[in-house]
């Protein structure tokens, strides 16, 4: 029996293509029909952003970038026709724009209870679909009861700040692979997938992986099933 | 699919694989593939918006 194969995905709640890469690596994982672990990582795409910014994520982007209000709707209009096709209804209008950081803290928090997946899909679907605010504890408390999770626990979690260090590892993580922008998916530590690919790529990496680890049947793998045996 | 909770990763340089012009956020901008955009153009003549 092979390991799995293990995929560490570096992800902002606030990141679009994260959301619609998220989706596409699911169908890709999904035909490859192999074993596949994954691992979510913090990325910040705009640590300065504040918890409550007042006006519309296309509001926010035209300051920021100083690009056209027009351009940046467009954009939005763009990618919002993108996630369409792979299920996902974005709703920019309703979108708070918010600092992530306490969200990923959260995902620390479930990630710790071995339920990482299913925070992380949820607090992607409150920023893009559902309209609610990610970057305040009261909120991300709600959100996680909703899911089952212990509300004082979760409370105490994210008013201590506990997880915080875990975040700024995975920052820090980040940067040492030299990466610059997410989604980006680090396939079995040594390939580098950045960007929201075809699900047929995410199949085909997966496939050369598998195959790879059946030409060399002495592999690290194989021999940590080996020794796991024994 | 499963969750794995173990956090040490041993960083060796990464040989990139996948299209190089896929959608993705650096910084707080979202850049749209130009495949994409293209994509979306020909959507909307299907649909007669154009």
């Amino acid at each position: 029996m092979t390991a799995p194969i293990k995929v560490d995905i570096w992800s902002d709640v606030q990141c679009p293509w994260c959301y619609i890469g998220k989706r596409k690596f699911e169908a890709g994982a999904a035909a490859f029909g192999g074993d596949v672990e994954v691992e979510y990582h913090s990325f910040e795409l705009a640590p300065d952003t504040p918890v409550d910014f007042d006006g519309t994520t296309a509001d926010y982007l035209s300051k920021r970038k100083g690009m056209p209000l027009a351009q940046v709707e467009q954009m939005m209009e763009q990618v919002t026709t993108v996630a369409k096709s792979v299920g996902l209804d974005y709703d920019f209008d309703r979108v708070h724009q918010t600092n992530t950081v306490i969200s990923h803290e959260l995902l620390h928090f479930a990630k710790s209870k071995g339920r990482q997946l299913e925070m992380k899909e949820r607090l992607l679907k409150a920023y893009f679909v559902n309209g609610e605010h990610v970057g305040r504890i009261a909120d991300l408390v709600e959100i996680a009861a909703e899911l089952g999770f212990d509300r004082d626990e979760v409370t105490d979690a994210l008013t201590s700040h506990r997880f915080l260090p875990a975040v700024k590892a995975d920052v820090a993580l980040a940067q040492e692979y030299g990466i610059n922008g997410v989604p980006f998916f680090v396939i079995d530590g040594k390939y580098g997938v950045s960007g929201a690919q075809e699900a047929e790529t995410f199949a085909n990496v997966l496939a050369q992986i598998a195959a790879e680890r059946e030409a060399e049947p002495d592999s690290a793998h194989e021999r940590s099933d080996k020794e796991a045996a024994r | 699919m499963t969750n794995n909770a173990t956090g040490s990763i041993k960083i060796v340089a990464l040989t990139p694989l996948g299209d190089a012009a896929a959608g993705v956020c650096d910084g707080d901008f979202c850049a749209v593939p130009e495949h994409h955009t293209q994509a979306v153009v020909n959507k909307k003549l299907d649909e007669d918006l154009v």
